[in-house]
């Protein structure tokens, strides 16, 4: 399991599938524990980043 | 040292139940947790009383009852003369936890309720105000979310946890739209509604975080999580779960019906994530403490009292189990929350307290078990871990874990008001909390069947200046379980009197304390009357069904018990009920039947497995009698009876060492034999009564055939008994206490000799005939007759005249 940032997007991997983590997050997100949580934070903060360049 | 490579996880979530996960697991909305249940073992874990969750958790993580672990309820006092949330300062024994760690064992323990402050094992702790995020009535904004000491152990991994925490603000729309779908209509701000649904989710997020962690980075032999969050979506949305209470708006209704659902689903994406960080040789267990009703048990109505809503709970939790040498898609029976603890502690080969209630549930394994026993864990010296902080949680922090409480309705609101004494309202919140307190621990001892124990407490609780309705019931109960029927009396008349409670339920009551009096006819009429007005209560109907079975009136009380078991079908009690109805009636397939039924339902249901028992030993089933009785004799150690039945049938199938074994322990609590004269009045019966007054022999009643001076209400009316020969009207004779044996000359009589006697005692015409009273004189003889075959400690002999009297045979078997 494994963070990569795929076109802005965070993604894991989960029994050997990849997972979008969105930044508004979702359940299958939180369900992932701590790895869900560690890419969602990380995915929100890629987001605000994101936002704050563009402005 | 046991072996290290044994990995257990441990799963709790509080208040989940078969029956909405059934229908689930069949619509193929829990995968992962039937992938559990298909290659494990299922079952059912009775809860306790009360069934507060605080309680129940210790009970689950000790092995024993409440009145033996301390922890008594949702909150205590501190030091300080305030109150708190319960901690886990108030456990008097050892936990699992505590034992693994002097064993040389890994435990991460997460959430587990209560487990604040942690306690310093050999692992991690987690504690239950981990994921907290308020304190006092204010919520703590995210950039300022620290975590307060007391809350991991050890101290150095607080920093990584503590940033997977998540904060109720973070729980976006998307997140609560699983549960409803049609958020998007209402102001998330304003409603409540979805508020709290973000705060469960993010309070459950927190908690798996935390335990995937430690399941990724840490070595460890048990892992345990705790979750509540299944109890809460319950208690605020089960009223809104299909099908559609009677009376539920329909918008609401609309509005929310899913949100039970979404929370067992999100729970077993959670469960999915578990078990993809195990490996095979990893054993899982998911347990619950109660259930929760889901359907036409829904109550329609919370009372206002302190742990009203406790009333949603159901009796039984569940529970699962898959692993390496654990069966295979297999159910097991009997299972309580009290046999976590020993089950858990054979899983590592080691020893189970002899001071522990709970038992191994060892049908789970493929092959036998053998199990090691101590006499206890609490004498054991060896560190287990102690508590790392003391005293020292923030106040306001413990003031928003009260709020918790307050919210879910189990304790009343403690806001100190403008202008009020906020002292003498904290000494008086204390005094409350304290006597509360006490109040569940008299349950607690009732429900473990130390009746006196729980009288004595209720007595000094209860206060005339403060009635209060629950604990006048316990009281009334507890004093019909210890024989103290004036006492249950008085207090009936005083709650009559001063109307504390609906006449309809004091008739309920008043009804046990009758069957005590041994007026079944009484009892029967104010339960005929409860009946047509609570039709659908199926403890009324159960405690109808028993007067009627004491009546011997079986088809009657068997249809009484049907229809509790229509409304409730996992009623023990009703199951026992029909079970008690065959018996009477010598229809022991039907009675064998329904004594296994309640003894799936509730395993430690002595009465159950005493009279299954009798029915196998009445079927000629010696060796599965045998069985059920030394259940008996483990579960309910003081019944004589048991005893009697073991030691005929070990004589009867040649097992002379344990007839022998059995025997010695009879003569432990044997009072001796007694010889007893009985049969229906008449001309026969009384002949012999007066011939035998007439010889050197002392004789008791011989001139009182009908029994109006005898007084089977004394718990030791056969003791204060001291002459040779005692007479019995036939209609008391099941009064006879287990405590004796007993020779039995029976008089035999013809029911035309009885009505005679009757007839000429009422002054009426000899051979006035009445059918009601042959019907009862028959019903009389008919149940007299079944209960002296069914017993163990009895030889009798039947005479039919005064004359055989004078036989040998008699006068050896009187003079023995």
């Amino acid at each position: 399991m494994k963070d990569k940032k795929q076109n802005e997007e965070v993604v894991i991997m989960f029994k050997g599938k990849p997972f979008k983590v969105p930044p508004g997050g979702s359940l299958g997100v939180l369900a992932l524990g701590n790895i869900g949580i560690r890419a969602w934070k990380k995915a929100k903060k890629e987001y605000q980043e994101s936002q704050k360049d563009g402005e | 040292m046991a072996n290290k490579k044994r990995k257990v996880l441990l799963v709790g979530w509080d208040a989940a139940d078969w029956k909405v996960i059934d229908k689930l697991m069949d619509a193929g909305l829990m995968p992962a947790f039937k992938s559990v249940v298909d290659r494990g073992v299922r079952g059912r874990l009775a809860t306790l009383d009360p069934p507060l969750s605080p309680m129940l958790w210790t009970s689950m993580a000790t092995g024993v009852r409440p009145y033996k672990h301390g922890i008594l309820g949702f909150v205590e006092g501190d030091n300080n003369g305030a109150i708190r949330p319960i901690s886990s300062h108030g456990r008097k024994v050892k936990a699992f936890w505590n034992m693994f760690t002097m064993e040389g064992l890994k435990s991460n323990v997460v959430g587990w309720w209560p487990s604040n402050p942690v306690e310093s094992i050999n692992g991690v702790m987690v504690s239950n105000r981990f994921q907290q995020e308020k304190k006092g009535k204010e919520t703590i904004d995210l950039e300022d979310w620290d975590l307060e000491p007391g809350n991991i152990y050890p101290e150095s991994m607080t920093e990584r946890l503590s940033e997977l925490r998540i904060h109720p603000s973070e729980i976006t729309g998307n997140l609560v739209m699983p549960f409803v779908p049609r958020a998007i209509e209402l102001d998330k701000k304003e409603d409540k509604r979805l508020t709290v649904i973000a705060k469960f989710l993010a309070h459950s997020a927190s908690l798996h975080a935390a335990c995937t962690e430690l399941i990724d980075t840490t070595e460890w032999d048990i892992t345990a999580v705790y979750h509540d969050a299944i109890d809460h979506f319950s208690h605020a949305f089960m009223k809104f779960n299909p099908p559609r209470m009677e009376g539920m708006d329909e918008e609401a209704y609309d509005l929310f019906k899913d949100v039970v659902k979404g929370a067992y689903v999100y729970h077993d994406m959670m469960l999915e994530r578990l078990l993809s960080q195990i490996d095979d040789d990893t054993t899982i267990m998911i347990v619950s403490d109660h259930g929760f009703h889901s359907d036409h048990l829904r109550p329609t109505h919370v009372p206002q009292v302190p742990s009203g809503p406790a009333i949603e709970h159901a009796p039984y939790g569940i529970f699962v189990a898959a692993g390496p040498g654990i069966k295979k898609g297999e159910e097991i029976y009997g299972a309580s929350i009290l046999d976590v603890t020993p089950t858990l502690l054979t899983m590592y080969d080691l020893p189970i307290g002899r001071d522990m209630d709970g038992k191994p549930l060892l049908d789970i394994y493929e092959e036998k078990k053998e199990v090691k026993y101590i006499d206890s864990w609490e004498d054991d010296e060896r560190f287990g871990g102690e508590i790392v902080v003391a005293e020292q949680v923030d106040e306001r922090t413990n003031e928003a874990a009260l709020q918790q409480l307050i919210d879910l309705g189990y304790i009343d609101d403690l806001a100190i008001k403008d202008g009020q004494d906020g002292d003498k309202i904290r000494e008086a919140q204390l005094k409350a909390t304290v006597k509360e307190n006490n109040f569940y621990l008299a349950k607690s001892y009732a429900s473990g069947g130390e009746f006196d124990d729980a009288l004595e407490l209720l007595l000094e609780l209860e206060d005339r200046a403060k009635p209060d309705f629950r604990y006048l019931i316990e009281i009334v109960n507890a004093s019909v379980k210890t024989k103290r029927f004036p006492l249950a009396e008085e207090y009936i008349n005083y709650i009559r009197k001063d109307k504390l409670m609906a006449d309809n339920f004091l008739d309920i009551l008043e009804a046990k304390v009758q069957i005590g009096l041994n007026k079944p006819g009484e009892a029967l009429k104010l339960l005929e009357s409860a009946t047509k007005n609570y039709p659908e209560s199926p403890n009324v109907l159960i405690d109808l069904g028993k007067i009627l079975n004491t009546l011997r009136e079986s088809e009657k009380a068997k249809g009484v018990f049907l229809e509790a078991i229509r409304i409730d079908p996992d009623n023990p009690y009703a199951h026992h009920g029909v079970g008690a109805a065959a018996m009477a009636e010598e229809d022991y397939e039907t009675a064998l039947e329904y004594f296994l039924n309640a003894i799936d339902r509730f395993y430690q249901y002595p009465l159950a497995h005493l009279h299954l028992g009798e029915t196998l030993a009445f079927m000629k089933e010696y060796e599965l009698a045998k069985s059920s009785f030394e259940v008996v004799a483990t579960i309910a150690p003081t019944l004589p009876k048991t005893y009697r039945w073991l030691y005929d049938l070990n004589e009867i199938t040649g097992d002379t060492e344990k007839a022998k074994h059995y025997k010695s322990i009879i003569a432990e609590f044997d009072l001796g034999e007694r010889m007893v004269i009985t049969g229906l009045p008449g001309k026969e019966l009384n002949d012999v009564l007066q011939q035998l007054k007439e010889s050197d022999r002392s004789i008791f009643g011989a001139d009182d055939l009908l029994g109006n001076d005898l007084d089977v209400t004394d718990q030791e009316w056969l003791e204060k008994i001291k002459e040779d020969l005692i007479y019995i009207p036939l209609g008391f004779i099941g009064s006879l206490p287990s405590f004796y044996s007993y020779r039995i000359l029976f008089v035999e009589e013809s029911i035309e000799g009885v009505t005679d006697f009757f007839n000429k005692r009422m002054k009426l015409r000899a051979g006035t005939f009445n059918k009601e009273m042959i019907e009862a004189v028959e019903r009389q003889e008919r149940v007299g007759r079944t209960w002296l075959n069914q017993q163990p400690n009895l030889d009798i002999i039947y005479i039919h005249q005064g004359e055989e009297l004078n036989s040998e045979l008699v006068q050896k078997f009187i003079s023995n």
